[in-house]
């Protein structure tokens, strides 16, 4: 079931992106409204396909990095539909579009794992843990895309010829508002994360923090948006160099999640999880 | 009665020679009743702007247009040859299409501005005012106004990014997404500052400061705009409550600097800053262009800016010429009607001169007769010269519609000759 579901939802958002794309290049409403509606679709088949995954395997989908993929696709997706119903940033669906799709893709090519199926995934703090997360992350990297946008036109401003790019790109106001929107949400959703995450240490596993390469990382990109909120509130930094800001802070959580999964070998890479036990005594 | 047209524009010659020409406007009226002194002008209106000086003349007809050029170039601070090298020179049917297209905004710097039509208007009324202008410019100028209204409406020429104004306003949404309840700092006065604060303010901008030299001048403008006035010493510190700067002094060095912008963008937590450079030489330093947060456009990169528009607008411009070139034929047509009307009613005068002598001597034999008889008697005569007299004048009519100018003039002095109409010329 959940499988039908997964095919779907790709070709809902294969075709809903590149329509989105065809909005990009002949700037027809027709065509944008049709691309954001293929990619709402897209977004329900994809949200009832998690919904199922998770009642077939009994715990959230999230225990291998297929899966993982499969859900930040999910959160990225999501973050921005629900964004562009308030700022309207038209281009966002030819972008975030064609990212989702690869995210789903390469989830489509990994094998696929044995669910592990322990009382410790079944607790509530390791599921708010990984879905403030994930839409953390989702909100997040659209603050990226948003930088890199405005820094394009920034430079078509510069450039003071009324071009493709100038006309096509949104204005800087609202790459702000997007900017500083997700900023926000994706920094209290990764707050929210990483306590429960080390609530939930602490209830399965003794102690809150462990030094574990993820947590370090998280801890590291944590830090830097948490810089980035305070040069943007505090000093002003809402121009090029919060735009920079928001492409190097999005390294380091692309380390994060990939990264420190994959590469060192702690507790959170996926390899190990099916050794975690149970609750500690 | 003819047309002629005899001027200089930014098309055809320099700065200095356009400045030379340019009557100031106290002394407007004088120079128009000067104009009509000439041997043969009857009408004359003058059009002044500081792209273009133009003498519009109703003449006689053995005037020529020398005389009004050389009337033109008397008594200027340039050499007449050296004006006159720069003159162009229209008549009839070529002064009118000038005319209508000076006023579609068709020879502007900044085709499809839409500051011309007012200057026209502004030179009609001075010259109505000196009392200039008789039938035919009073009709051509009613035209003139009908006519740049008609390419307006129908062509998209002032609709697309035409102006400068606009373009400020198209790169200001794409800096601030809205202009609702923005503010905006003009620094400096001039009829192009004017013009973009009154567009920036149709978009939504709400407040709007000046800061001007004299004070004086800054508060006239300011209460024209509900806005405030500020000291140009001021500058620094209002930078910073403001969205969009408009600068258009005559200062000879920078009057906003590098580091006036930069603490500006600091006090403004980082919100961009646009700035408009319409100043020759420049107010605002070329360093402010580069800071974050600072978008700098002076007078070359607007009028860049305007030039990528430029292609849809050659569309817009040959429909315009289209309308231009229609109404110029219908105007023509009425002012060669105006040579045929002396004749016509010279020819009706006539008619009606001998009918009503006629008429009397009768009925001072018919002494007798009722007033109903007589009444009719009256109309009788009536009909009877009116019908007769009805043929030429169609004739002469059609003469002037449909001939040549000269086939005209021949025609018309035959019917004299026939009629025995007396040579006067006049309205």
């Amino acid at each position: 079931m959940s499988t039908t579901l997964h095919w779907l939802t790709l070709a809902a958002y294969i075709l809903g992106s590149l329509i989105s794309m065809g909005f990009l290049v002949h700037q027809r409403q027709g065509l944008y409204r049709m691309g954001m509606a293929l990619l709402w679709i897209g977004f329900g088949l994809h949200t009832l396909a998690l919904a199922t995954a998770w009642v077939e395997g009994g715990v959230l989908p999230a225990t291998s990095l297929r899966q993982s993929l499969d859900m930040f696709s999910w959160a990225l997706m999501g973050a921005m539909l629900v964004i562009n119903l308030r700022l309207e940033v038209k281009i966002l669906g030819a972008l975030a579009g064609p990212v989702c799709v690869l995210l789903l893709l390469a989830a489509s090519v990994l094998p696929v794992m044995p669910v592990v199926k322990t009382a410790a995934f079944r607790s509530g703090w390791i599921i708010l843990h990984i879905i403030s997360i994930m839409a953390g992350y989702g909100l997040l990297a659209l603050t990226c895309l948003g930088g890199v946008l405005y820094l394009g036109q920034d430079r078509a401003l510069r450039a003071k010829k009324m071009g493709p790019l100038f006309r096509r790109l949104p204005s800087l106001g609202r790459l702000d508002s997007l900017n500083q929107a997700s900023l926000l949400a994706g920094f209290l959703l990764m707050t929210i994360g990483l306590i429960s995450g080390a609530v939930y240490a602490q209830m399965f596993m003794g102690s809150y923090w462990r030094w574990d390469p993820k947590e370090v990382w998280a801890l590291i990109t944590w830090l830097m948006y948490a810089a980035m909120l305070h040069t943007r509130l505090v000093q002003g930094w809402r121009g090029r160099r919060g735009a920079w800001l928001s492409v190097a802070a999005v390294a380091a959580l692309v380390i994060t999640f990939l990264g420190a999964g994959l590469l060192a070998n702690g507790y959170h890479s996926f390899s190990s999880m099916a050794e975690l036990g149970g609750p500690r005594p | 009665m003819k047309l002629h047209l005899v001027g200089l524009s930014h098309k055809s010659a320099p700065l200095e020679v356009r400045e030379c020409l340019a009557p100031p406007p106290e002394a407007l009226p004088t120079a128009l009743r000067q104009c009509l002194d000439l041997p043969g002008v009857r009408e004359a209106l003058m059009i002044s702007t500081c792209n273009r000086v133009e003498v519009l003349a109703a003449t006689e007809d053995q005037v020529g247009q020398d005389e009004l050029a050389a009337w033109l170039c008397a008594g200027r601070s340039l050499a007449p040859e050296r004006i006159g090298e720069h003159l162009y020179r229209y008549q009839g049917a070529e002064a009118v299409s000038h005319l209508f297209r000076v006023a579609s905004s068709l020879d502007s710097l900044v085709v499809g501005e839409p500051q011309i039509l007012g200057q026209i208007k502004e030179a009609y009324r001075a010259a109505t005012e000196a009392g200039t202008t008789r039938t035919v410019l009073n009709r051509l100028l009613h035209k003139t106004f009908q006519v740049a209204k008609r390419v307006r409406s129908e062509t998209n020429i002032g609709g697309a990014a035409v102006s400068i104004s606009f373009a400020a306003v198209e790169l200001a949404k794409k800096i601030f997404d809205s202009l609702e309840g923005l503010s905006a700092l003009v620094v400096g006065a001039g009829e192009m500052a004017e013009l973009a604060v009154e567009h920036l303010m149709a978009q939504g901008v709400r407040r709007v400061l000046v800061a001007n030299r004299t004070l004086e001048r800054a508060m006239e403008l300011a209460r024209g705009w509900g806005g405030k006035a500020v000291g140009l010493g001021e500058l620094g510190a209002v930078l910073g409550e403001v969205d969009i700067v408009i600068a258009s002094t005559g200062s000879p060095q920078a009057v906003i600097t590098a580091k006036m912008a930069r603490a500006a963008v600091k006090a403004r937590r980082g919100r961009p800053l646009f700035f408009i450079d319409i100043a020759v030489p420049r107010d605002v330093e070329h360093a402010v262009g580069e800071l974050d947060g600072c978008y700098l456009y002076d007078i070359d990169d607007l009028t860049s800016v305007v030039e990528a528009n430029r292609a849809g607008r050659a569309v817009e411009a040959a429909q315009a010429e289209h309308i231009v070139a229609e109404e110029v034929v219908k105007f023509t047509a009425w002012l060669a009607g105006l040579e045929a009307v002396p004749t016509i009613s010279a020819l009706a005068a006539k008619a009606e001169e001998i009918r009503t002598a006629e008429l009397a001597r009768t009925l001072k034999d018919l002494s007798e007769l009722s007033p109903e008889q007589a009444a009719a008697l009256d109309r009788l005569t009536q009909a009877l010269a009116k019908k007769l007299v009805h043929d030429p004048i169609m004739f002469i009519k059609g003469a002037s519609h449909d001939k040549s100018p000269d086939t005209m003039r021949q025609q018309l002095a035959l019917v004299r000759r026939i009629f025995n109409l007396e040579e006067n010329g006049g309205e």
